[in-house]
């Protein structure tokens, strides 16, 4: 699973997710890509499981990018704890995304294939997606 | 290489609502500048521009851009794009000297079919999309094409071993690698492997209000 190997801070506020990306919308690697339609938060669980159920879909002759990184530490408290008492333990890692980011990359021969590949993948976020090609029209 | 005429009108006002209603009116807010000129503010209709574009030459296409009588040869030097609908929010025109050698980015296209790499289970990758190259502005050829049909597992095309028109030089360094070939791994799992994979996954896909088992461990430096 990804997660950082030294962090400055273990607990992070929550923050906003405004606007759109700054950066990292289009293709840089891959052929193909996923680009995010909504704010949100993608676990380190989800995109692991995006990825595998990509890369079992390619089977072979592939190759796939990950481009968000889950860097943000989400904590929670204990079920059953009465309020109060500090912030809970880090729990798991989020990536922030906002609209408009490419959440992954690929690179493979057939293009039906990799659509259905990605297809695959969307069905593992949280927020809707789509996939973006190289070809861009004016 | 093409030249084609673009007209561009001047007098448009600065500031993201102006730029907002003229791209509603099928305009797209742009600026000229190079060769020692003041930029100059001008809007393009999205349509001629799509019109000019689409030549083989594509964004390398040398165009006539006539700003109120005046005429800029210019090429595009930048596009800005909506990050999510991906249309064209400005652009930059540079104006360029015809004679004047420049460097410019053209794409790279790959033909025919690695046979050997694929009996081997092996990927052609293309390492860089586009090829940066130093010519002057008539010069610019449309794309490189690279036939690939010769290669094997093990072999390598750099930039030196890409041909080139007479006058077109490659800018990056002659030993960069274009296209390699990636060796996959195998996809044959032992029972054990696959087990313990899918499991992984299950997990995964389970995932959302049940993370309590995997307490990240990162450490921390500041607290």
């Amino acid at each position: 699973m990804l997660m950082p190997r030294k962090v400055a801070h273990r607990k992070h506020h929550r923050g906003r997710t405004k606007g759109l990306t700054k950066g990292g919308s289009g293709l840089n690697f891959g052929e193909y890509g996923i680009q995010a339609l909504e704010p949100g938060w993608l676990t380190a669980r989800q995109i692991e499981a995006a990825r595998i159920a990509m890369t079992r879909s390619i089977k072979r002759g592939g190759k796939v990018w990950i481009n968000v990184f889950p860097d943000k530490p989400v904590t929670k408290k204990p079920a059953e704890t009465r309020m109060g008492s500090g912030k809970g333990n880090p729990e798991f890692w989020v990536a922030v995304v906002k609209p408009g980011r490419t959440l992954f990359e690929l690179s493979y021969p057939n293009e039906d294939l990799a659509k259905e590949a990605l297809n695959k993948a969307i069905q593992k976020l949280p927020i809707k997606a789509r996939i973006i090609t190289r070809e861009e029209e004016i | 290489m093409s030249e084609t005429v673009l007209q561009a009108e001047t007098g448009r006002r600065a500031g993201s609502s102006d730029a907002r209603r003229l791209r509603a009116d099928g305009k797209i807010p742009a600026v000229v500048y190079g060769h020692g000129m003041d930029p100059l503010p001008v809007s393009v209709d999205r349509r001629e521009l799509r019109h000019a574009l689409s030549g083989a030459a594509g964004m390398n296409t040398i165009l006539d851009l006539t700003v109120d009588g005046t005429v800029y040869p210019s090429l595009i030097k930048d596009i800005q794009r909506h990050p999510v609908k991906r249309s064209v929010q400005h652009v930059d025109f540079i104006q360029v000297n015809l004679n004047e050698e420049i460097v410019v980015s053209i794409p790279i296209h790959l033909e025919g079919e690695a046979k050997d790499v694929s009996a081997n289970g092996g990927l052609v990758d293309l390492a860089m999309q586009e090829l940066q190259v130093r010519t002057t502005p008539r010069n610019i050829p449309d794309g490189v094409t690279i036939d690939v049909s010769e290669m094997t597992m093990d072999s390598v095309i750099r930039v030196e071993d890409i041909p080139l028109p007479s006058g077109v030089v490659a800018e990056a360094d002659a030993d960069a690698p274009v296209v390699t070939v990636l060796t996959m791994r195998t996809p044959v799992l032992d029972a054990e492997e696959l087990a313990a994979e899918e499991a992984a996954a299950a997990t995964a896909e389970g995932e959302d209000g049940e993370g309590a088992e995997a307490a990240p461990s990162a450490d921390s430096d500041g607290e």
